[in-house]
């Protein structure tokens, strides 16, 4: 005999895993301190190496004249004012993706909630049969 | 109405039927209008110019996923760039890697929305893409939509100073790459796109969210209108020359358009809202249940049945020949049942009876088993 209610439940938690939940499980696996570490820690990474090639074009666009005054200009003010933008860039995309992540935890963390109670609903449907 | 309905649900089930086949086909078709117009605009490099790569290369994009086919077609502009001069190719790789750094992280899956703006730029109508982002995608998409924009004026400042960089030598490098950063920066019509094309998305989205009746109209006619207006407050700051006509008929097709992904998304009927109150231990529910639009969609099942008839003559007496006649008779049977527009987990709150039909091929029988949901098994499905 078919369970009819619990193939139901079956089928649609499937669904769920297969499509939106897939995120969510993997976001939920972790805790909330640690998921947003990693992700503003791969932020930084990612905003160090953006700052890197906007650097690397801002000196290209005028290469002619950064070589000609560089032995005049004040290296160490120059270097002062790249590490400050670098600092600013840094923490507002961090900050930004702290928030995000913030937002996406949450959000990920609620819908579990309610798997997991179909989860535990479906255990007892099991536990009813036996 | 009714037809309008009944032609959706027909249209819902041909899809959930074929999705196999459709979704790689339409993908097949997009990659192969997108790789086509790209070296239509470009052609730098002749050996990409080529119909049998662009067959290949679209056939790969079918069955790979959105994200590839975006990687591909920023592949191909990139090797033209590289034909036109390798310090453009550089620009341009720096600009996608700047955009997939900083931008892409936070909205990996708007990958088709990249890929649609530049395309629907080239074909006149990219104000459509802000109004339906707002509209099904999320305040994030803004940011998919921004890249889209500025993928397309970068492409479109290559294609316009290809003759220059043609001319130049391969001292003049820095010059180079001076003239293409100096059309992105400077870019003032990009700007101004960008900018419309965000609030637009966002407005949308807040919009249609809202709890009032007909949000989904409001907000694209909101979200039209904002598009129009910023693009022509930036058209009188900045002097972009910006077509008002193409604005406007631009914007009209843009509502047109959202028109029918509301049609397919969110048809209700506000003249049956239902209001109630009611309250549990912790909280007091305001709830407002506005009905969706479905129609039963008629099926038909088509029922054979074989009689066999006996010989009229007893044995022994010759027949002629005629032997036992069979006949089939068929009988037409019309099943209703009522189309559900969207299975997936926890959305089905509130529907009172829904059927499983199965189709079984013995002798043309339909088996159909009806369940009806009760309230008790409502609340276990949750939304999600």
């Amino acid at each position: 005999m078919l369970n009819e209610k619990r193939i139901i439940l079956m089928t649609k938690m499937a669904s769920y895993e297969e499509k939106e939940g897939k995120k969510n499980l993997k976001i939920g696996n972790y805790f909330r301190s640690d998921y947003i570490a990693i992700q503003v820690l791969k932020s930084v990474l990612c905003a160090t190496i953006a700052f890197a090639i906007v650097f690397a074009l801002f000196i290209l666009y005028d290469f002619e004249t950064f070589m000609q005054d560089i032995y005049k200009m004040d290296l160490i003010g120059f270097a002062r004012s790249v590490l400050i933008y670098y600092g600013v860039t840094v923490v507002v995309y961090g900050s930004l993706s702290y928030i995000i992540c913030s937002y996406r935890y949450a959000k990920a963390k609620k819908s579990l909630k309610c798997y997991y109670h179909n989860l535990k609903k479906l255990n007892a449907m099991y536990n009813t049969r036996k | 109405m009714t037809g309008l309905l009944e032609l959706r649900e027909k249209i819902k089930l041909i899809y959930s039927k074929n999705e196999v086949f459709i979704l790689p086909i339409a993908k097949f078709l997009l990659a192969f209008i997108v790789f086509n117009t790209i070296n239509g605009q470009m052609g730098y490099m002749t050996r990409l110019d080529n119909i049998a790569i662009v067959l290949i290369v679209s056939l790969m994009c079918s069955f790979l996923p959105m994200g590839c086919m975006l990687l591909l077609s920023a592949l191909f502009s990139l090797l033209h760039m590289y034909a036109l001069s390798m310090e453009v190719a550089l620009v341009g790789l720096c600009v996608y890697l700047l955009m997939f750094l900083l931008f892409f992280r936070f909205s990996p899956k708007d990958s088709l929305v990249v890929v649609l703006t530049p395309l629907l730029f080239l074909f006149k109508l990219p104000y459509v893409i802000p109004v339906a982002m707002g509209l099904i995608g999320t305040p994030v998409s803004a940011v998919s939509v921004g890249c889209g924009v500025i993928v397309y004026y970068l492409l479109m400042t290559v294609v316009n100073s290809a003759s220059t960089i043609g001319t130049m030598g391969a001292e003049e490098a820095v010059a180079k790459i001076r003239l293409i950063i100096d059309g992105i920066l400077d870019n003032r019509a990009m700007l101004v796109t960008v900018t419309a094309f965000a609030i637009t998305v966002i407005v949308v989205y807040l919009i249609r969210r809202m709890a009032v009746d007909y949000s989904w109209t409001i907000a694209m006619v909101a979200g039209a209108m904002i598009d129009l207006v910023i693009l022509l407050i930036g058209d009188l700051l900045y002097d972009t020359n910006i077509s008002v006509l193409n604005a406007v008929l631009g914007s009209i097709v843009a509502v047109l358009v959202a028109k029918v992904i509301e049609f397919f998304r969110f048809c209700v009927d506000y003249s049956r809202t239902e209001k109630t109150q009611f309250e549990d231990d912790e909280y007091y529910y305001y709830v407002k249940a506005v009905p969706k639009m479905t129609v039963a969609a008629p099926t038909k099942t088509v029922k054979k049945i074989n009689t066999q008839r006996r010989p009229a003559a007893p044995a022994g007496r010759s027949t002629g020949g005629t032997g036992t006649r069979s006949t089939t008779r068929s009988v037409v049977t019309e099943h209703t049942s009522v189309a559900r527009g969207d299975d997936s987990y926890g959305r089905q709150k509130g529907q009172g009876a829904y059927s499983h039909r199965n189709e079984y091929a013995n002798g043309g029988r339909s088996v159909t088993i009806n369940s009806s949901m009760t309230e008790d098994s409502i609340e276990d499905y949750e939304d999600l």
